[in-house]
């Protein structure tokens, strides 16, 4: 029983390197003609136990699956041009079965391997050999206009077919156990049904889409089978269990997974399928009685799987600093009751411009922190990231310089873009290593109730790494938790203005998270000390910019 | 500096110019350009003093509608209720409240009234979590003057978010800025009860029409 459940979990591990590392494999499957593959083939099923193919292919299973729980060497029954009628007629060859004449659904893969299936316009569609399947695929890719150097396959199948092989397996092993070629040909060659598609169908990809795949690729292609009888029954069979969907018809196309998510899901599914397996294979050895028979208590099926194919980009991120020359531009889209707050956004400006080059489905705008929509960003800018999702180009680096120029040519000058670069899944940390951390550079407008004096000016230059205590600021209490914050004001320096002795520039520089407004003016005596506090009269800001973020990773 | 450059190419003969004065040009661009641009930049921060106003409005000013509530429960007992864009209202004495007109001025603010002692609720969270629920003629807290005391009521009916627990330690601040650190809590009020108080209260204007201040 182990070795059953065990070949499954095996087999996936490996997949990767079976399919780099055995030079013999490639040369037989893959690249031999036709006549050579029908020979070797040949070959093989003579070498399988006749009695045994008889009683699979009576009770319903397909050529490639009578063909891979025996673990044939070389998966010849994976060559690319080998079609469904040339496996099947020398099976019935070798083993003198007589087919009934219509075509049935493989009782174990559910079509899978059959290459039929149901599309999404649920019409049956009916493939003769891997290559025809792999030219359905690479037609897709090149409609979506994808632009790619590299794939990686995933197929998710439905649990149901393991269920389906492991009452098979259980079945032979109580059936055959005592004969001869049980033991060397142990069941525990058994090859997974994702395992033969995905290798009988990579090679003809690669060939059609001029590019190798690799298991950590950034183009994905997946496709998806979901049975009918197997999503009724599982949500029974799986109560207790945490189980992500495999997909359904319709939420594909909003797909927003990390790459790490994707590999998650294929593990996530091996251990729920050991699981089960056990579950199900040990009720069914104490109902079983040896018998003449081959009998499994599978039904079989009317319809194929359904199958949905899916092609994507995994994410790719731009990073670079952002500035905001206006105050009346939000950093994010910001609408209250349909109408726009603020003339534009930072997000939609810089997005709207690069989503387009790189055809992409979605943007995302990250930032390392924010600023009011009144308050501009200016100096060396603020760190920011932007997730393109489903790019179908990769922007080259003098594209990307071209981007750059274009926002900052945009006759509102609203928004200005600096260092504006294609950056791998890093971006992430890069950015947030430096948002809690660092400092941050102001120079307020402030007013005062009474003229500026030297002494002023001197106290507050003398202040160096001052405590504050700010109470959640009224204007952002009503969303935010009621706390009273300790923040740092690392420096500060008066610029006196030409011409006005109430009027000064303040420049400071603060801890990350401090309210610089509520600073200035006190907000009811809610953060102490403030400026009016310190200089003993009433203070109001009447302006701010933001100088400088400073993390160096950007 | 580029006319520097120029006149190098010009002499093919010399092997190479010397490094030093190469890194040292480039040095001074380096420098030259992060001048330049901490210029411009300064030239973006520094304001047109002609276009400013000689006493600019106030934070409360620019952020909170004022109304008032003349006479509240009792008269003399006159209140502000300034209201922020996001919901909040910030309740308060007027400067007409008769607690002002005592000699001596205030001498103690307790937030013991009622039930509880409103200094004493911890609110937490972004949902306000244990927030006291009150009516607009529910007792926020006592106000102590030499010669009498007067019972301050929130005006507005919603959660009490918090209240100002400075005015226990220095309950003169109530007299000295009573429109701003003198304030007495702050309520969070439901959009619909807040529709229904503001019908019974005055704008601004009204009120000082009312009072005849100028």
């Amino acid at each position: 029983m182990s070795n059953e459940v065990e070949s499954v979990q095996v087999s996936d591990v490996t997949e990767v390197n079976q399919l780099s590392s055995s030079a013999a494999v490639e040369s037989h499957a893959g690249s031999c003609d036709e006549e050579m593959a029908l020979q070797l083939l040949n070959e093989a099923v003579r070498s399988m136990p006749n009695h045994v193919v008889k009683a699979l292919l009576s009770i319903g299973v397909c050529s490639r699956c009578v063909l891979r729980i025996f673990g044939t060497e070389d998966r010849i029954y994976c060559h690319p041009l080998l079609s469904q009628s040339m496996l099947r007629s020398i099976l019935e060859e070798v083993t003198g079965f007589k087919s009934e004449g219509n075509f049935q659904i493989c009782s174990i893969c559910l079509g899978i391997l059959q290459f039929c299936y149901c599309d999404d316009k649920e019409t049956m569609v009916k493939m003769e050999s891997p290559n025809d399947m792999a030219l359905t695929i690479a037609q897709l890719v090149k409609k979506e206009g994808h632009q790619i150097d590299g794939f990686s396959l995933e197929v998710s199948v439905p649990q149901l077919i393991l269920e389906n092989e492991s009452s098979l397996l259980s079945g032979m092993k109580k059936r055959y156990e005592s004969e001869p070629w049980f033991q060397e040909r142990l069941l525990s060659k058994c090859v997974s049904v994702k395992d033969v598609l995905k290798f009988a169908i990579t090679k003809p990809l690669e060939t059609l889409l001029d590019v190798k795949s690799s298991s950590a690729g950034c183009f994905r292609i997946r496709l998806t089978y979901n049975h009918k009888r197997a999503s009724d029954n599982s949500v029974e069979r799986n109560q207790g269990f945490k189980r992500r969907k495999i997909g359904k018809e319709n939420g594909l196309h909003n797909v927003n997974d990390e790459p790490v998510i994707t590999n998650k899901v294929c593990s996530d599914y091996s251990t729920d399928e050991t699981i089960c397996v056990t579950r199900r294979s040990s009720n069914l050895l104490q109902d079983q009685e040896p018998s003449e028979h081959l009998t499994i208590p599978i039904d079989k099926v009317s319809e194929p799987c359904h199958l949905v194919y899916l092609c994507y980009r995994t994410h790719i991120y731009l990073c670079g600093r952002y500035l905001k020359y206006s105050r009346n531009v939000s950093q994010t889209r910001w609408i209250i009751d349909e109408e726009r707050m603020g003339e534009a956004s930072v997000e939609e400006i810089i997005g709207s411009n690069i989503l387009p080059i790189c055809q992409g489905d979605n943007y995302k705008f990250h930032a390392a922190g924010r600023e009011d929509i009144d308050v501009r960003m200016l100096g060396s800018g603020r760190p920011f990231l932007l997730e393109i999702q489903n790019a179908r180009q990769v922007p080259s680096e003098e594209t990307v310089n071209e981007i750059e120029s274009k926002i900052n040519g945009l006759e509102n000058k609203l928004v200005g873009v600096k260092n504006l670069k294609v950056v791998g899944s890093q971006g992430w940390t890069l950015m947030r290593e430096g948002e809690a951390e660092k400092q941050k550079q102001y120079c307020a407008l402030v007013w005062i109730s009474r003229p500026l004096e030297d002494e002023d000016v001197q106290s507050i230059s003398l202040l160096n790494d001052m405590k504050i205590l700010q109470k959640t600021p009224i204007r952002v209490l009503h969303r935010r938790s009621p706390l009273e914050r300790e923040k740092i004001i690392h420096w500060m320096k008066i610029e006196r203005i030409a011409g006005s002795s109430q009027y000064f520039l303040l420049h400071l520089c603060t801890q990350a998270g401090t309210y610089i407004k509520e600073f200035v003016h006190g907000d009811l005596g809610r953060t102490q000390p403030s400026i009016g506090s310190i200089l003993g009269c009433r203070a109001e800001i009447m302006r701010l910019d933001v100088t400088d973020v400073k993390m160096d990773s950007f | 500096m580029s006319d520097i450059m120029v006149d190098q190419t010009h002499k093919p003969e010399e092997t190479a110019v010397p490094n030093n004065l190469l890194q040292h040009q480039r040095q001074q661009s380096v420098r030259e350009n992060a001048e330049y641009e901490d210029e411009e930049l300064h030239k973006l921060l520094v304001p047109d003093i002609t276009l400013l106003p000689l006493t600019p409005p106030s934070a409360v000013e620019s952020n909170f509608a004022s109304y008032f509530a003349p006479d509240f429960m009792k008269s003399g007992n006159d209140q502000y209720v300034y209201r922020h864009a996001n919901g909040l209202c910030v309740v308060g004495l007027a400067s007409t409240h008769s607690a002002f007109k005592d000699k001596g001025g205030v001498s103690a603010v307790d937030f013991n009234v009622g039930k509880s002692d409103r200094s004493g609720m911890k609110v937490t969270g972004k949902r306000k979590k244990n927030a006291q629920h009150f009516e607009s003629n529910t007792a926020l807290c006592k106000v102590c003057t030499n010669d009498d005391l007067y019972i301050v009521r929130c005006c507005v009916k919603g959660s009490l978010l918090e209240v100002n627990e400075r005015l226990i330690k220095q309950p003169e601040l109530l007299k000295s800025s009573a429109d701003r650190e003198g304030y007495i809590a702050i309520i969070m009020p439901k959009p619909a009860d807040w529709l229904k108080a503001k019908a019974s209260l005055l704008s601004l204007e009204d009120f000082k029409k009312l009072r005849a201040l100028c």
